[in-house]
């Protein structure tokens, strides 16, 4: 699948686990606007429901999300 | 039908506590007929109970093997929930969990928490 929105940020929070990718994902969306997008990649399993969760709880949407394999995409707009 | 309220048993105790483990699953099934939604986290030693092959060493008393009793769980719509990042703190290797039970982390139990109408501490 791919994700055809462009983001004004990426984060790559490949090879962290829980709860890197949650702390650093809300610490990126602190530099954005609300309506601008973050774009998360990740490959720790727990990060699926943590980031969709963490998203949802923080005001965020979540726009789009991948999975190939273990590799994890989140495109989530900011609340 | 009444909506349906939300359990979440957290399993704290593992498998060096074994008479600890069948709470969560028979609460949970017991839930689960009562047409609620129940869902067991296993967190810090509570990860040991679902590694693969150590349920099915586990039995006490006149209770049926303990992978019997969490199969019945899942059976029942029970949904279960592991904690990887435990096993780094206990020294094991991540993953080889039991299929049915979804990796997760710290900010889906907090949300689990906020959303859950009970929560039971094991």
């Amino acid at each position: 699948m791919t994700i055809g929105l462009q983001p004004d940020l990426t984060l790559d929070a490949r090879d962290l686990f829980c709860p890197s990718p949650v702390l650093k994902a809300a610490e990126q969306m602190d530099k954005l606007a609300p309506g601008q997008v973050l774009r998360v990649l990740a490959n720790d399993p727990a990060a699926e429901e943590d980031v969709k969760r963490w998203a949802k709880r923080a005001g965020h949407t979540l726009l789009e999300f991948a999975k190939e394999g273990r590799q994890l995409t989140f495109l989530v707009r900011k609340g | 039908m009444t909506d349906k309220k939300k359990i979440v048993y957290l399993q704290t105790s593992g498998i060096d506590t074994p008479e600890r483990l069948y709470a969560p699953f028979i609460l949970a099934t017991t839930a689960a007929a009562m047409g609620q939604e129940p869902i067991v986290y296993f967190f810090i030693k509570g990860v040991t109970a679902v590694k693969k092959g150590e349920a099915e060493k586990i039995r006490i008393g006149e209770f049926p093997r303990l992978s019997e009793v969490i199969d019945q769980a899942v059976q029942a719509g029970v949904k279960l929930m592991v904690c990887e990042q435990s096993c780094m703190l206990l020294g094991l290797d991540r993953g080889d969990f039991i299929e049915s039970a979804q990796v997760v982390g710290a900010a889906t139990l907090n949300d689990l928490v906020l959303d859950a109408d009970a929560v039971i501490s094991l």
